[in-house]
């Protein structure tokens, strides 16, 4: 299936997750923090640490490892 | 009616437990399956080689089994609760599930929440690619995604072996397992570790394969140090000798390449619903972590409350199933066997004396490393606040510097904030202290919009 992120088209299998989709298509910095602007991506994997967060149609604050793809979801990392 | 909360092997054989003890159980997950971290059970459209990942994915998958055809037990996914209370004996649940909040009141609750990898503030580890071993592990098992093509694995315990094998097998190029502590710890256990040869022989047969595919394990090694290179990425990190106290041995850095290392020191329990609860809860002499103080048969302080698996004490999958089942039975009022988590709990408490943390991780920091994750609160701002404000305890140095007040409410940073505020402070953490910053009165985020959906009751 097919989602975008940033407006990338990026392919992903049912079931994955929309971080693993996305670290599996080379795509690591997920946004940047809001004082530093330093980039951030998957750290703990697991939904401890909300380090992935990014916001899904619209929804912010979504946890991308734990969130699982749907077609033609839209991903938006460093808008904020 | 018994309710359940956690589907990991805890939760899977406390539900069990009571149901074959005639109970009816509601077992409800946060996840979208059975199984929790350790059987992570995957929708059919991943195709993972689960043999090849987990030595005990066969008996996950009997007990998923049994747990979904049982008469007894309403299994509840994709179920989060999000606050809990205790009053006059009943446990509160409040539950979220695809927008909808709901209560769930119950008399006998048995809590197996587990537990994430503990880990270490160090220079670079904000950077895209430094990720967790369980991280890296969850992509493969759960996603079928290999999180790098160059991966070192680090940090201490038993736990980075199947993770650095599942990677190899996997035809990662594992670029190598630096492991902290060293072999010889393990002669002042000896007896524990005659007694499980089980044990001895899966870590054997790690070793096996990990020799097979060409990673060296090195002990006495940490990451001290990670790197970016221009895209930001993660593109190296350094690794030194360490002393026992992890304290670097000069001269002996250096610089690895790798595009992802997994770094874990350990786990650390998920006391979120516990703290909720007011259960009672001490710091363990074994690894300095927070845990839910249970008796023999798993009751907690709080009548009628039960806890099992990791927020008991770390001891890997094979003492959560035998907690999971003693506490499952206990809440059904039938009689328990302790003998078996006897025996597991003396092997569980040998691995935790072999791979400890030493304190001079907090040598390796620098005053511009970031602490605190989520509010980007540096080692300097700490030591500011607790030098130039007069802050002494964890709490303060929160409300000064808002270490801890971010998304993940101090999940990650919180233990290590205990540990730095001590030694910048000269005044070590008190229990108290350490419970505390486990304390989160939300337990899972919700939006507004669903709480206000909630009816309010005088």
């Amino acid at each position: 299936m097919i989602f975008f992120f940033e407006n990338n088209e990026i392919h992903a299998i049912a079931g994955q997750t929309v971080g693993s989709a996305l670290l599996e298509n080379n795509v690591r910095v997920l946004r940047r923090t809001r004082f530093e602007g330093a980039p951030r991506g998957m750290f703990c994997g697991i939904g401890v640490c909300f380090d992935c967060v990014v916001t899904i149609n619209g929804v912010a604050n979504q946890r991308a490892c734990l969130v699982e793809v749907e077609e033609g979801m839209r991903v938006e990392g460093f808008q904020r | 009616m018994i309710t359940v909360v956690g589907a990991g092997p805890a939760g899977l054989a406390a539900a069990l437990s009571a149901a074959n003890a005639g109970e009816s159980v509601e077992l409800i997950e946060s996840g979208a399956r059975l199984g929790g971290q350790y059987w992570r059970n995957l929708p059919n459209s991943i195709v993972v080689d689960q043999q090849a990942l987990n030595h005990d994915f066969q008996s996950g998958k009997v007990l998923r089994e049994k747990v979904q055809a049982h008469p007894n037990i309403t299994v509840l996914l994709n179920t989060q609760v999000w606050r809990a209370s205790h009053e006059e004996g009943i446990s509160i649940l409040h539950t979220i599930s695809g927008g909808t909040t709901r209560e769930i009141r119950t008399n006998k609750l048995i809590l197996a929440t587990g537990a994430y990898d503990r880990t270490l503030p160090f220079p670079g580890w904000d950077i895209p690619g430094v990720m967790t071993p369980g991280g890296v592990q969850a992509l493969l098992k759960g996603n079928n995604v290999k999180a790098g093509k160059k991966i070192v694995i680090a940090g201490t315990g038993p736990f980075l072996l199947p993770v650095a094998t599942g990677l190899a097998k996997y035809g990662v190029d594992v670029v190598g397992l630096f492991e902290a502590n060293r072999l010889r710890r393990w002669i002042w256990q000896l007896p524990a570790l005659l007694n499980n040869i089980s044990a001895i022989k899966e870590g054997a047969s790690y070793l096996h394969t990990l020799r097979k595919f060409k990673v060296r394990v090195q002990r006495g090694y940490a990451v001290v140090e990670a790197h970016s290179g221009s895209d930001g990425n993660l593109s190296a990190v350094t690794v030194a000798r360490v002393k026992s106290d992890f304290s670097v041995i000069e001269g002996s850095q250096r610089k690895v390449v790798c595009d992802v290392a997994a770094i874990g020191w350990g786990f650390t329990a998920d006391l979120s619903l516990a703290g909720n609860l007011g259960l009672m809860q001490q710091v363990s002499l074994l690894d300095g972590g927070t845990y839910v103080v249970v008796d023999e048969h798993q009751g907690t302080s709080q009548a009628g409350i039960f806890a099992a698996g990791e927020i008991t004490g770390i001891g890997g999958s094979k003492l959560s199933l035998a907690e999971g089942e003693i506490a499952g039975s206990a809440a059904a009022g039938s009689e328990t066997n302790t003998s078996k988590k006897r025996k597991l709990a003396k092997f569980a408490s040998a691995l935790l004396r072999t791979y400890p943390v030493g304190p001079n991780w907090q040598s390796w920091l620098k005053p511009e490393t970031t602490i605190c994750r989520c509010e980007e609160v540096t080692l300097e701002i700490i030591e500011k606040s607790v030098l130039d404000l007069g802050a002494t305890d964890s709490r303060t140095v929160k409300l000064f510097t808002r270490c801890g007040m971010g998304m993940c409410q101090g999940r990650i940073c919180g233990r290590s904030v205990n540990d730095v505020v001590a030694r910048i402070s000269g005044k070590p953490a008190s229990d108290a202290d350490r419970v505390s910053s486990a304390a989160r009165p939300i337990a899972s985020p919700i939006l507004l919009g669903e709480l206000a959906q909630i009816p309010i009751v005088d």
